[in-house]
């Protein structure tokens, strides 16, 4: 594990896409933040992960899927993306799986990474 | 020091695995809610790498008639209690 | 969010296009280049080269992401598609005084920008 990053707020992000509106709602409040400059991080724990998976699409409804979010966080620079390694191998969900660039965690660097943000909202 | 609350029982959701994963060493773990049903005997093991850090909230206890009921290495604190454990924390988390 | 109020009617070229309060589209499939200019004219706005630049960054962003985004990823937006020398707040202020990101989204056909002051 490399440097545990800091940042303003961290967003962890519980649930997978298209049960609830948890994860939308996560990520609206991290680009809110990253919209008036705040430094963001997300953490990915749990189901949480299943927000990450290429070939996501839109719900049967038409409901907006959430892997273009996701594409975009970079455009308002939010590119610390940490995710749960457990959560991952508890799923068979490998890194190449997932639709955007990550850090993985585990352990002592989770804690580490509530410990070193001013603010954690909880999704 | 991060002060964690948790509201979901540790006998119907999963959410405390989260919960105790994110914790750090010095952090403190409030259980309100229906999480209090973590705060007996018989449960209680579920948070056993937080006992000494474990607390429990009164109002939420007694009004499932639970106070009286809880493991003793379970710190009871009321309303102002929680108060208390929020001020001396840099932050909170809350967990559902 | 795009609005499903329909306040007024824009005429262009003898079609009636819908818009909600703010201004925005109501059907963003209504857009069309000369959309942008009577919704522009209206306002005594005048389309440069360099405008249209910025409605296609816009459109493009809202194509790849499905969202209009806020001035921090637009500045960045322009700055990629078109180069750092545009991909400044000053510029994009010069070209729509008040807000960038709300006015450009208006005239590109986007929803308006969630998270915009």
């Amino acid at each position: 594990m490399n440097d545990i990053p800091e940042g303003d707020l961290l967003v962890i992000l519980r649930h997978g896409p298209h049960g609830n509106s948890w994860l939308r709602e996560g990520l609206d409040a991290a680009l809110v933040a990253a919209a008036f400059g705040q430094r963001v991080s997300l953490l990915f724990l749990g189901e949480g992960v299943m927000a990450l998976l290429k070939d996501q699409q839109e719900g049967p409804l038409g409901q907006k899927g959430t892997q273009p979010m996701l594409e975009m966080l970079g455009m308002y620079d939010i590119e610390t993306l940490l995710v749960d390694r457990r959560a991952l191998s508890e799923r068979g969900i490998e890194v190449d799986d997932l639709c955007v660039s990550v850090s993985l965690v585990e352990g002592e660097a989770i804690a580490g990474a509530l410990a070193h943000h001013r603010q954690i909202l909880n999704f | 020091m991060i002060l964690h609350i948790l509201n979901r029982s540790p006998s119907a959701s999963r959410v405390f695995q989260q919960t105790l994963d994110a914790m750090g060493p010095e952090d403190r773990l409030l259980l309100i809610e229906d999480a209090v049903q973590g705060a007996l005997p018989q449960l209680v093991r579920y948070f056993e790498p937080v006992i000494g850090r474990l607390f429990a909230l009164r109002e939420d206890l007694a009004s499932r008639g639970l106070d009286g009921r809880c493991d003793s290495r379970v710190m009871v604190v009321d309303v102002d209690g929680f108060v208390t454990l929020t001020e001396e924390a840099d932050k909170t988390v809350s967990w559902f | 969010m795009a609005s499903t109020e329909i306040y007024r009617y824009l005429t262009v070229s003898d079609q009636e296009i819908a818009l909600d309060p703010e201004g925005y589209l109501v059907h963003l499939q209504d857009w069309s280049p000369d959309v942008a200019l009577v919704l522009a004219a209206e306002e005594g706005r005048e389309l440069t080269e360099e405008h249209w630049e910025v409605i296609t960054v816009l459109r493009d962003f809202y194509a790849r992401f499905e969202t209009a985004p806020a001035m921090r990823p637009l500045v960045k937006a322009v700055g990629q598609a078109l180069g750092p020398e545009k991909g400044k707040s000053l510029h994009l202020m010069k070209l729509f005084p008040d807000s960038p990101a709300k006015v450009g989204a208006r005239l590109a056909g986007l929803p308006k920008p969630a998270n915009c002051l």
